[in-house]
Protein backbone atom coordinates (compact mmCIF):
# COMPACT_ATOMS: atom_id res chain seq x y z
CA UNK A 1 0.00 0.00 0.00
CA UNK A 2 1.29 3.47 -0.83
CA UNK A 3 1.20 6.75 1.05
CA UNK A 4 -1.66 7.88 -1.17
CA UNK A 5 -3.97 5.23 0.32
CA UNK A 6 -2.93 5.80 3.95
CA UNK A 7 -2.94 9.59 4.20
CA UNK A 8 -4.97 11.19 7.02
CA UNK A 9 -6.45 13.63 4.48
CA UNK A 10 -7.88 10.77 2.37
CA UNK A 11 -11.67 10.74 2.67
CA UNK A 12 -13.16 7.31 3.25
CA UNK A 13 -15.17 7.15 0.02
CA UNK A 14 -12.12 7.59 -2.24
CA UNK A 15 -9.73 4.80 -3.19
CA UNK A 16 -6.62 6.99 -3.07
CA UNK A 17 -5.53 10.62 -3.03
CA UNK A 18 -5.14 10.79 -6.81
CA UNK A 19 -8.80 9.89 -7.24
CA UNK A 20 -9.80 12.32 -4.47
CA UNK A 21 -7.93 15.24 -6.05
CA UNK A 22 -9.28 14.47 -9.54
CA UNK A 23 -12.83 14.34 -8.17
CA UNK A 24 -12.45 17.63 -6.29
CA UNK A 25 -11.08 19.36 -9.39
CA UNK A 26 -13.81 17.97 -11.63
CA UNK A 27 -16.53 18.95 -9.15
CA UNK A 28 -15.26 22.53 -9.02
CA UNK A 29 -14.96 22.71 -12.82
CA UNK A 30 -18.55 21.53 -13.20
CA UNK A 31 -19.64 24.30 -10.83
CA UNK A 32 -17.53 26.79 -12.82
CA UNK A 33 -19.28 25.66 -16.02
CA UNK A 34 -22.61 26.71 -14.45
CA UNK A 35 -21.02 30.04 -13.48
CA UNK A 36 -19.83 30.58 -17.07
CA UNK A 37 -23.38 30.01 -18.32
CA UNK A 38 -24.80 32.28 -15.61
CA UNK A 39 -22.54 35.16 -16.64
CA UNK A 40 -23.08 34.29 -20.33
CA UNK A 41 -26.73 35.28 -19.89
CA UNK A 42 -25.67 38.69 -18.57
CA UNK A 43 -23.04 39.16 -21.28
CA UNK A 44 -25.57 38.11 -23.92
CA UNK A 45 -28.17 40.62 -22.71
CA UNK A 46 -25.49 43.32 -22.64
CA UNK A 47 -24.26 42.42 -26.15
CA UNK A 48 -27.76 42.62 -27.55
CA UNK A 49 -28.49 46.10 -26.16
CA UNK A 50 -24.97 47.32 -26.89
CA UNK A 51 -25.49 46.47 -30.57
CA UNK A 52 -28.96 48.04 -30.58
CA UNK A 53 -28.08 51.20 -28.63
CA UNK A 54 -24.36 51.57 -29.40
CA UNK A 55 -24.26 55.39 -29.17
CA UNK A 56 -25.95 55.57 -25.75
CA UNK A 57 -23.91 52.69 -24.28
CA UNK A 58 -20.59 54.15 -25.48
CA UNK A 59 -21.60 57.59 -24.21
CA UNK A 60 -22.52 56.31 -20.72
CA UNK A 61 -19.38 54.16 -20.55
CA UNK A 62 -17.25 57.29 -21.03
CA UNK A 63 -18.47 58.50 -17.61
CA UNK A 64 -17.30 55.38 -15.77
CA UNK A 65 -14.12 55.67 -13.69
CA UNK A 66 -11.44 54.15 -15.95
CA UNK A 67 -8.63 54.95 -13.51
CA UNK A 68 -10.11 52.95 -10.62
CA UNK A 69 -11.13 50.12 -12.97
CA UNK A 70 -7.58 49.92 -14.35
CA UNK A 71 -6.05 49.76 -10.87
CA UNK A 72 -8.62 47.10 -9.96
CA UNK A 73 -7.65 45.05 -13.02
CA UNK A 74 -4.00 45.08 -11.94
CA UNK A 75 -5.00 44.15 -8.37
CA UNK A 76 -7.13 41.23 -9.55
CA UNK A 77 -4.59 39.82 -12.03
CA UNK A 78 -1.87 40.13 -9.37
CA UNK A 79 -4.10 38.29 -6.91
CA UNK A 80 -4.42 35.46 -9.45
CA UNK A 81 -0.62 35.24 -9.57
CA UNK A 82 -0.30 35.14 -5.76
CA UNK A 83 -3.08 32.53 -5.56
CA UNK A 84 -1.23 30.29 -8.03
CA UNK A 85 1.96 30.80 -6.02
CA UNK A 86 -0.02 29.72 -2.93
CA UNK A 87 -0.82 26.38 -4.63
CA UNK A 88 2.86 26.00 -5.47
CA UNK A 89 3.81 26.66 -1.84
CA UNK A 90 1.18 24.14 -0.67
CA UNK A 91 2.56 21.47 -3.03
CA UNK A 92 6.11 22.10 -1.82
CA UNK A 93 5.07 21.97 1.84
CA UNK A 94 6.17 25.60 2.30
CA UNK A 95 3.76 26.66 5.07
CA UNK A 96 5.03 30.23 5.44
CA UNK A 97 4.89 30.70 1.65
CA UNK A 98 1.34 29.35 1.57
CA UNK A 99 0.32 31.61 4.42
CA UNK A 100 1.97 34.69 2.89
CA UNK A 101 0.52 34.20 -0.59
CA UNK A 102 -2.97 33.52 0.73
CA UNK A 103 -2.84 36.70 2.83
CA UNK A 104 -1.49 38.66 -0.15
CA UNK A 105 -4.35 37.35 -2.30
CA UNK A 106 -6.83 38.32 0.41
CA UNK A 107 -5.32 41.81 0.68
CA UNK A 108 -5.41 42.34 -3.10
CA UNK A 109 -9.02 41.13 -3.31
CA UNK A 110 -9.99 43.37 -0.40
CA UNK A 111 -8.24 46.28 -2.13
CA UNK A 112 -10.37 45.60 -5.20
CA UNK A 113 -13.58 45.79 -3.17
CA UNK A 114 -12.48 48.91 -1.27
CA UNK A 115 -11.74 50.72 -4.55
CA UNK A 116 -15.05 49.46 -5.94
CA UNK A 117 -16.72 51.01 -2.89
CA UNK A 118 -15.05 54.38 -3.61
CA UNK A 119 -16.12 54.08 -7.24
CA UNK A 120 -19.76 53.39 -6.31
CA UNK A 121 -19.67 56.29 -3.83
CA UNK A 122 -18.45 58.62 -6.60
CA UNK A 123 -21.14 57.32 -8.98
CA UNK A 124 -23.83 57.88 -6.34
CA UNK A 125 -22.51 61.37 -5.63
CA UNK A 126 -22.65 62.25 -9.35
CA UNK A 127 -26.17 60.73 -9.62
CA UNK A 128 -25.01 58.14 -12.17
CA UNK A 129 -27.97 55.99 -11.19
CA UNK A 130 -30.52 54.20 -13.40
CA UNK A 131 -33.54 55.68 -11.60
CA UNK A 132 -35.00 58.59 -13.59
CA UNK A 133 -35.67 60.70 -10.48
CA UNK A 134 -32.01 60.89 -9.49
CA UNK A 135 -30.47 60.66 -12.97
CA UNK A 136 -32.04 63.98 -14.04
CA UNK A 137 -29.66 65.75 -11.63
CA UNK A 138 -26.51 64.31 -13.25
CA UNK A 139 -24.19 65.94 -15.78
CA UNK A 140 -24.56 62.70 -17.78
CA UNK A 141 -28.25 63.56 -18.33
CA UNK A 142 -27.41 67.12 -19.41
CA UNK A 143 -24.76 66.01 -21.90
CA UNK A 144 -26.93 63.18 -23.24
CA UNK A 145 -29.77 65.59 -23.98
CA UNK A 146 -27.34 68.04 -25.61
CA UNK A 147 -26.13 65.27 -27.90
CA UNK A 148 -29.65 64.19 -28.77
CA UNK A 149 -29.29 60.77 -27.11
CA UNK A 150 -32.15 58.79 -25.54
CA UNK A 151 -31.61 59.11 -21.77
CA UNK A 152 -33.67 55.97 -21.16
CA UNK A 153 -31.12 53.94 -23.12
CA UNK A 154 -28.27 55.67 -21.25
CA UNK A 155 -29.90 54.62 -17.97
CA UNK A 156 -30.22 51.07 -19.33
CA UNK A 157 -26.41 50.97 -19.55
CA UNK A 158 -26.27 51.98 -15.88
CA UNK A 159 -28.60 49.07 -15.04
CA UNK A 160 -26.12 46.69 -16.69
CA UNK A 161 -23.21 48.44 -14.99
CA UNK A 162 -24.62 47.98 -11.48
CA UNK A 163 -25.99 44.46 -12.02
CA UNK A 164 -22.82 43.09 -13.67
CA UNK A 165 -20.30 44.74 -11.34
CA UNK A 166 -22.55 44.02 -8.35
CA UNK A 167 -22.83 40.30 -9.08
CA UNK A 168 -19.10 40.17 -9.81
CA UNK A 169 -18.46 41.94 -6.49
CA UNK A 170 -20.59 39.38 -4.64
CA UNK A 171 -18.43 36.65 -6.20
CA UNK A 172 -15.31 38.46 -5.01
CA UNK A 173 -16.67 38.65 -1.44
CA UNK A 174 -17.49 34.91 -1.49
CA UNK A 175 -13.96 34.22 -2.79
CA UNK A 176 -12.47 36.34 -0.01
CA UNK A 177 -14.43 34.31 2.54
CA UNK A 178 -13.06 31.07 1.05
CA UNK A 179 -9.51 32.45 1.13
CA UNK A 180 -9.92 33.42 4.80
CA UNK A 181 -11.06 29.86 5.49
CA UNK A 182 -7.91 28.59 3.70
CA UNK A 183 -5.78 30.87 5.90
CA UNK A 184 -7.40 29.35 8.99
CA UNK A 185 -6.83 25.83 7.60
CA UNK A 186 -3.18 26.63 6.87
CA UNK A 187 -2.75 28.09 10.36
CA UNK A 188 -4.20 24.88 11.83
CA UNK A 189 -1.72 22.78 9.80
CA UNK A 190 -4.56 21.17 7.86
CA UNK A 191 -3.03 21.76 4.42
CA UNK A 192 -0.11 19.34 4.08
CA UNK A 193 1.34 18.87 0.54
CA UNK A 194 -0.98 15.93 -0.22
CA UNK A 195 -3.98 18.15 0.57
CA UNK A 196 -2.97 20.96 -1.85
CA UNK A 197 -6.18 20.44 -3.84
CA UNK A 198 -8.09 22.29 -1.10
CA UNK A 199 -6.17 25.41 -2.15
CA UNK A 200 -6.51 24.52 -5.83
CA UNK A 201 -10.32 24.33 -5.88
CA UNK A 202 -10.63 27.74 -4.22
CA UNK A 203 -8.05 29.12 -6.65
CA UNK A 204 -10.06 27.83 -9.63
CA UNK A 205 -13.05 29.85 -8.43
CA UNK A 206 -10.87 32.91 -7.83
CA UNK A 207 -9.30 32.70 -11.32
CA UNK A 208 -12.74 32.44 -12.95
CA UNK A 209 -13.85 35.59 -11.15
CA UNK A 210 -10.64 37.22 -12.43
CA UNK A 211 -11.30 36.00 -16.00
CA UNK A 212 -14.86 37.37 -15.90
CA UNK A 213 -13.49 40.79 -14.89
CA UNK A 214 -11.20 40.71 -17.94
CA UNK A 215 -14.39 40.84 -20.05
CA UNK A 216 -16.35 43.23 -17.80
CA UNK A 217 -13.54 45.78 -17.96
CA UNK A 218 -13.65 46.44 -21.75
CA UNK A 219 -17.44 46.12 -21.99
CA UNK A 220 -18.25 48.57 -19.19
CA UNK A 221 -15.23 50.89 -18.91
CA UNK A 222 -13.56 50.89 -22.34
CA UNK A 223 -16.65 51.04 -24.58
CA UNK A 224 -16.58 54.85 -24.63
CA UNK A 225 -12.91 55.43 -23.82
CA UNK A 226 -12.38 57.10 -27.23
CA UNK A 227 -15.13 59.70 -26.64
CA UNK A 228 -14.23 63.16 -25.38
CA UNK A 229 -17.03 63.37 -22.83
CA UNK A 230 -17.47 62.72 -19.14
CA UNK A 231 -14.76 63.12 -16.49
CA UNK A 232 -11.81 62.31 -18.84
CA UNK B 1 -8.94 -0.58 -2.09
CA UNK B 2 -7.09 1.74 -4.42
CA UNK B 3 -8.80 2.97 -7.56
CA UNK B 4 -7.31 1.01 -10.51
CA UNK B 5 -7.66 4.07 -12.78
CA UNK B 6 -5.36 6.30 -10.76
CA UNK B 7 -1.64 6.00 -10.28
CA UNK B 8 -0.51 5.60 -6.69
CA UNK B 9 2.10 8.20 -5.81
CA UNK B 10 4.08 9.38 -2.87
CA UNK B 11 3.42 12.70 -1.13
CA UNK B 12 7.05 13.79 -1.49
CA UNK B 13 7.21 17.40 -2.78
CA UNK B 14 8.73 17.42 -6.28
CA UNK B 15 11.16 19.86 -7.85
CA UNK B 16 9.68 22.90 -9.59
CA UNK B 17 8.55 22.42 -13.18
CA UNK B 18 8.25 18.63 -12.89
CA UNK B 19 5.42 16.12 -12.69
CA UNK B 20 5.14 13.37 -10.15
CA UNK B 21 3.61 10.21 -11.53
CA UNK B 22 1.45 11.82 -14.20
CA UNK B 23 -1.79 13.80 -14.07
CA UNK B 24 -3.31 11.79 -11.23
CA UNK B 25 -0.22 11.97 -9.03
CA UNK B 26 -0.70 13.18 -5.47
CA UNK B 27 1.26 16.39 -6.00
CA UNK B 28 1.11 16.72 -9.78
CA UNK B 29 2.88 19.47 -11.69
CA UNK B 30 4.62 22.23 -9.75
CA UNK B 31 4.78 25.56 -11.58
CA UNK B 32 7.98 27.47 -12.04
CA UNK B 33 7.58 30.98 -10.49
CA UNK B 34 9.38 32.47 -13.52
CA UNK B 35 6.81 31.06 -15.93
CA UNK B 36 3.91 32.27 -13.77
CA UNK B 37 5.44 35.74 -13.64
CA UNK B 38 5.83 35.80 -17.44
CA UNK B 39 2.14 34.84 -17.82
CA UNK B 40 1.23 37.60 -15.35
CA UNK B 41 3.20 40.14 -17.42
CA UNK B 42 1.54 38.94 -20.64
CA UNK B 43 -1.96 39.36 -19.16
CA UNK B 44 -1.11 42.82 -17.78
CA UNK B 45 0.54 43.78 -21.10
CA UNK B 46 -2.57 42.74 -23.03
CA UNK B 47 -4.67 44.81 -20.66
CA UNK B 48 -2.47 47.87 -21.32
CA UNK B 49 -2.76 47.23 -25.08
CA UNK B 50 -6.55 47.01 -24.72
CA UNK B 51 -6.72 50.35 -22.90
CA UNK B 52 -4.42 52.03 -25.46
CA UNK B 53 -6.35 50.63 -28.43
CA UNK B 54 -9.74 51.57 -26.92
CA UNK B 55 -8.67 55.08 -25.95
CA UNK B 56 -7.26 55.85 -29.39
CA UNK B 57 -10.39 54.58 -31.16
CA UNK B 58 -8.15 53.63 -34.08
CA UNK B 59 -10.12 50.51 -34.97
CA UNK B 60 -13.46 52.33 -35.22
CA UNK B 61 -16.41 49.92 -35.40
CA UNK B 62 -14.09 46.94 -34.94
CA UNK B 63 -13.00 48.13 -31.48
CA UNK B 64 -15.55 46.00 -29.61
CA UNK B 65 -14.46 42.81 -31.40
CA UNK B 66 -10.79 43.62 -30.80
CA UNK B 67 -11.51 44.27 -27.10
CA UNK B 68 -13.29 40.93 -26.73
CA UNK B 69 -10.55 39.12 -28.68
CA UNK B 70 -7.93 40.52 -26.29
CA UNK B 71 -10.13 39.51 -23.34
CA UNK B 72 -10.42 35.98 -24.76
CA UNK B 73 -6.63 35.68 -25.14
CA UNK B 74 -6.16 36.93 -21.56
CA UNK B 75 -8.74 34.43 -20.26
CA UNK B 76 -7.02 31.65 -22.22
CA UNK B 77 -3.70 32.44 -20.53
CA UNK B 78 -5.42 32.48 -17.13
CA UNK B 79 -7.12 29.15 -17.91
CA UNK B 80 -4.06 27.38 -19.26
CA UNK B 81 -1.48 28.53 -16.72
CA UNK B 82 -3.21 29.80 -13.56
CA UNK B 83 -6.06 27.26 -13.68
CA UNK B 84 -3.68 24.52 -14.88
CA UNK B 85 -5.79 23.43 -17.83
CA UNK B 86 -2.63 22.58 -19.79
CA UNK B 87 -1.92 19.85 -17.23
CA UNK B 88 -5.59 19.06 -16.57
CA UNK B 89 -7.26 15.67 -16.81
CA UNK B 90 -9.10 15.10 -20.10
CA UNK B 91 -12.47 15.19 -18.37
CA UNK B 92 -11.62 18.56 -16.77
CA UNK B 93 -10.56 20.04 -20.13
CA UNK B 94 -13.73 18.63 -21.66
CA UNK B 95 -15.84 20.27 -18.93
CA UNK B 96 -14.15 23.64 -19.55
CA UNK B 97 -14.61 23.37 -23.31
CA UNK B 98 -18.23 22.23 -22.87
CA UNK B 99 -19.04 25.40 -20.91
CA UNK B 100 -17.63 27.54 -23.73
CA UNK B 101 -19.48 25.45 -26.33
CA UNK B 102 -22.84 25.83 -24.54
CA UNK B 103 -22.20 29.55 -24.16
CA UNK B 104 -21.65 29.65 -27.93
CA UNK B 105 -24.99 27.95 -28.54
CA UNK B 106 -26.66 30.46 -26.22
CA UNK B 107 -25.15 33.42 -28.07
CA UNK B 108 -25.79 32.13 -31.59
CA UNK B 109 -29.44 31.29 -30.94
CA UNK B 110 -30.58 34.44 -29.21
CA UNK B 111 -28.42 36.82 -31.26
CA UNK B 112 -29.83 35.32 -34.45
CA UNK B 113 -33.24 36.35 -33.12
CA UNK B 114 -32.47 39.80 -31.67
CA UNK B 115 -30.19 40.90 -34.51
CA UNK B 116 -32.65 40.05 -37.27
CA UNK B 117 -35.91 41.37 -35.77
CA UNK B 118 -35.79 44.68 -37.61
CA UNK B 119 -34.63 43.24 -40.91
CA UNK B 120 -37.08 43.76 -43.76
CA UNK B 121 -37.28 40.63 -45.93
CA UNK B 122 -38.06 40.50 -49.64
Amino acid sequence: MSASTHSPVLKHHFGDLGQQHASERLGMWMFLATEVLFFAGLFGAYACYRLWYASEFEFASAFMNLKIASINTVLLVTSSLTMTLAIRAAKLGNKSGLYTHLLLTFALGTGFMVLKGFEYAHDFHESYLPGEGTFVHSNMQTEAVARGLDTGKVRLFLCFYYIMTGIHGIHIVIGLGCILWLVQQAYANKIPPENYSTVEVVSLYWHLVDAIWLFLMPLLYLAGAHLKVGPH
Amino acid sequence: MANPHTTPATATPPAAGHDTHGGHGVIGHVDSPGLLFVVFLVVIGLFAANVAMSTSGALGKYTLFAQLAIGAVQATFVGLYFMHLRHGDKVVVLTALASVFWMGILFVLFMSDYMTRNRVMG
